[in-house]
């Protein structure tokens, strides 16, 4: 154990003294470099850490706040609605509005995310109610999630060319978090011993209390905080390259619809398009168990029409490019179609957020991302009040004595008053 | 979102509602230049660096004959013998995705 | 520790150094704080709350058809990497139009075809967006065309100078010097 963190264990006079000094001093640097990582930084971590814990919990949290985001059935098993009904509902309560896309969230208890545009030209998401298509609210213009996914993830800095200097700099935070991870583990010597007799210390005054929840919380958050550090690694990877134009993707070229494929109508109507559960139809046929979770209607006369949804591999996306003409499906993106690259890369972003297997997993997610915000913090408090009564003796004491003395005799005390 | 006007894939866009309010933009790039007295080779692209392979580029004259019809290869490139006449050069990924380069502003080999 | 006890004391002004300079990094806070307020007037711009854009070009005739044309912001082109410096421009199609055209284009200088017209618009008649490149040596005088393309097959074009389409690019123009 190590013995600046406030060892149970006493620590061995051994004989062989200088071998054990070595290791001891050893151990004394990997401790020092961890109780740095994050220190100069602290409280820049912590509210990093304490936005994304929100920000996985963020749809849920506007959920309970507003009943319009809600998605309640009717009566006792009325179906749900096609997203062809949706739209026929829709236009029957606003005959102007026009629907852009309808994706249907992960979650059941959740109405349907319809993005809209109304004549006056406000594009807006509307809650949808599955069952009886009823337009239950507008998202409010304080978008709560978008908000602290914006904090979390680029600290607010506008994107103005490529990624914006704050995604730079909360992403940076993932290599000392990583460091103090593997740092964390070298110094907490046979750390392994903690899960079996975990620790926690709550008589024994603040300094022994924080110490003890820090590693406990430390050695059962390994999993959580190196996935969170691996992501964010890669979004630090990812901004470099985008912003250097290097690119992994195998995804073809963006489809548009080649003019001679869009039909000419004699009296300058729209040429008539089909259906959404006929390009369902289509799409379910050329991928045997697509999901449709979304569609995202043409964006204009020559863009497809795009249905989408979960693969079997849950981090995943599969989508489909259907001509809305023809019902042709033109392009397919599926999971045997990216990398074995990609396949890493691409997950990164759900193992990142959590989201990609309902409420429980999101629920793992948050209390976890508690318990890192609260390791920063217990981190902190270790650090003040070890570090501020060294420096407190150790200034009191540097008016008597030449300064080499002075910091011997700190350090040993330091020592000393932890190791008790 | 702004990134709503770009023709990404729906789902790259529904990923990135809400999660990144960025114009992170993709928009097509060609570049043309002589490679010696006699041939002109062309490089398209992305802005993110993808490449586009298979994607038209002709080559059309002033008076809009078509002079060289051609599709990028697989590295993205095309090279094509200068015509005598008048021509710019279209990179045409579809209607409104399109790329123009006019013969004067093709460099010198 | 000896890392930090080993420091000097030294002055007032040092010793406060040290005590609080772990804790300067609460400053990090005034960054969100500082971009709170064009947070929140981008989300607002993008919902189309606060209208087309931030600059209302106005009503531009084309042909038998008309739209509404703002420029997304009222400010220079932005660089887009390698592709150059990007404009975005916002359009609502006359009530009118709005079932009979089938596409909008915008480019710098008059198109040579249908098929060389531009960018194209995305989005819905309501609310539809375009990312116009503008090339650094655009001439001052340049003007912006607009292409529309019918269901019936027609074709309708018509041009605003660039002066009025949006003075801060001219502006942007004019400072670098219109470049060869």
């Amino acid at each position: 154990m190590d013995p600046m963190l406030g060892s149970p264990q006493p620590r061995p006079s051994h004989p062989y003294k200088t071998l054990i000094m070595s290791k001891k001093s050893r151990s004394k640097l990997w401790f020092l470099v961890h109780s740095w990582l994050a220190l100069p930084i602290w409280f820049f971590v912590l509210i990093v850490c304490v936005t994304g814990t929100l920000a996985v919990i963020s749809q849920e949290i506007v959920w309970l706040a507003n009943p319009q985001m809600r998605a309640s059935q009717p009566e006792g098993d009325a179906p749900l609605l096609s997203y062809d009904q949706i739209i026929a509902a829709i236009k029957q309560a606003e005959p102007q509005i026009l629907v852009e896309s309808i994706s249907r969230p992960d979650e059941s208890h959740f109405a349907l995310d319809v993005e809209v545009t109304y004549p006056d030209g406000r594009s807006v998401v509307v809650y949808v109610n599955p069952y009886s298509g009823v337009i239950q609210g507008t998202a409010p213009q304080f978008n709560f999630r978008a908000f602290t996914r914006a904090l979390h993830g680029w600290w607010l800095v506008p994107f103005t060319n490529g990624y914006s200097w704050g995604w730079y700099l909360v992403s940076f935070l993932s290599l000392p978090l990583l460091a103090s991870l593997i740092t964390g583990l070298v110094v907490y010597k046979r750390f392994w011993k903690g899960f079996l007799r975990p620790t926690l210390r709550l008589r024994h005054g603040a300094r022994i209390f924080w110490g003890d929840f820090h590693r406990l919380s430390g050695i059962w958050s390994i999993w959580f905080i190196a996935v969170i550090s691996v992501t964010s690694t890669w979004f630090l990877i990812e901004a470099f390259m985008f912003d250097n134009q290097i690119t992994i993707s195998t995804a073809p070229v963006a489809p548009v619809v080649p003019r001679e494929s869009v039909p000419l109508t004699a009296d300058g109507s729209p040429a008539p398009m089909i259906s959404l559960e006929t390009a369902i139809r289509e799409a379910k046929q050329r991928i045997p168990g697509l999901e449709d979770s979304f569609v995202s209607l043409p964006a204009n006369a020559y863009s497809y029409l795009s249905v989408g949804g979960r693969s079997w591999y849950p981090l995943m996306f599969h989508t489909a490019e259907i001509n809305p003409y023809t019902g042709d499906v033109a392009v397919t993106r599926l999971l045997s179609d990216r990398s074995g690259l990609e396949l890493v890369t691409e997950s990164m972003r759900p193992l990142h957020t959590g989201d990609f297997g309902g409420l429980w997993i999101k629920l793992i997610w948050f209390f976890f991302g508690l318990l890192l915000s609260m390791m920063v913090l217990s981190g902190l408090l270790i650090w003040t009040k070890r570090t501020a009564l060294a420096t407190a003796n150790a200034l009191k004491r540097s008016h008597k004595r030449p300064r080499t003395a002075d910091a011997a005799q700190a350090t040993r005390r330091d020592t000393t008053e932890v190791s008790q | 979102m702004s990134n709503a006007f770009r023709p990404l894939p729906a789902v790259l866009l529904m990923l990135c509602a809400g999660f990144s309010a960025s114009a992170l933009a993709h928009n097509p790039m060609c570049e043309c230049k002589a490679i010696d007295a006699e041939q002109i080779q062309c490089t398209g692209g992305f802005s993110d660096g993808s490449g586009a392979p298979g994607v038209t580029l002709d080559v059309i004259g002033y008076d809009e004959t078509i002079l060289v019809p051609g599709k990028l290869g697989a590295d993205s490139k095309l090279t094509f013998k200068k015509p005598n006449a008048e021509f710019y050069v279209l990179f045409d990924a579809g209607p409104g995705h399109v790329v123009e380069i006019d013969q004067a502003d093709i460099q010198a080999p | 520790m000896s890392l930090f006890t080993a420091e000097k004391p030294g002055s007032r002004l040092s010793r406060f150094w040290h005590k609080w300079r772990f804790h300067i990094n609460v400053l990090l806070l005034l960054v969100p704080l500082g971009f709170m307020p064009k947070y929140f007037a981008d989300a607002a711009l993008f919902r189309g709350d606060t209208g087309l854009g931030e600059r209302e070009i106005g009503e531009v005739q084309v042909g038998p058809w008309s739209l509404r044309l703002a420029e997304l912001r009222n400010e220079a082109p932005r660089l887009d990497g390698p592709a150059g410096y990007m404009k975005n421009f916002n359009a609502a199609l006359c009530d009118s139009c709005r079932e009979q055209v089938k596409a909008t284009y915008l480019r710098i200088g008059k198109p040579r075809s249908l098929r060389a017209a531009g960018v194209i618009f995305f989005g819905t008649p309501y609310r539809m967006g375009a990312m116009l490149p503008i090339p650094e040596k655009t001439q001052a005088d340049a003007e912006l065309w607009i292409t529309m393309e019918g269901w019936d097959g027609a074709m309708h074009q018509a041009s605003i100078p660039l002066s009025q389409a949006s003075p801060a690019t001219l502006e942007w123009l004019n400072k670098q010097g219109g470049k060869p």
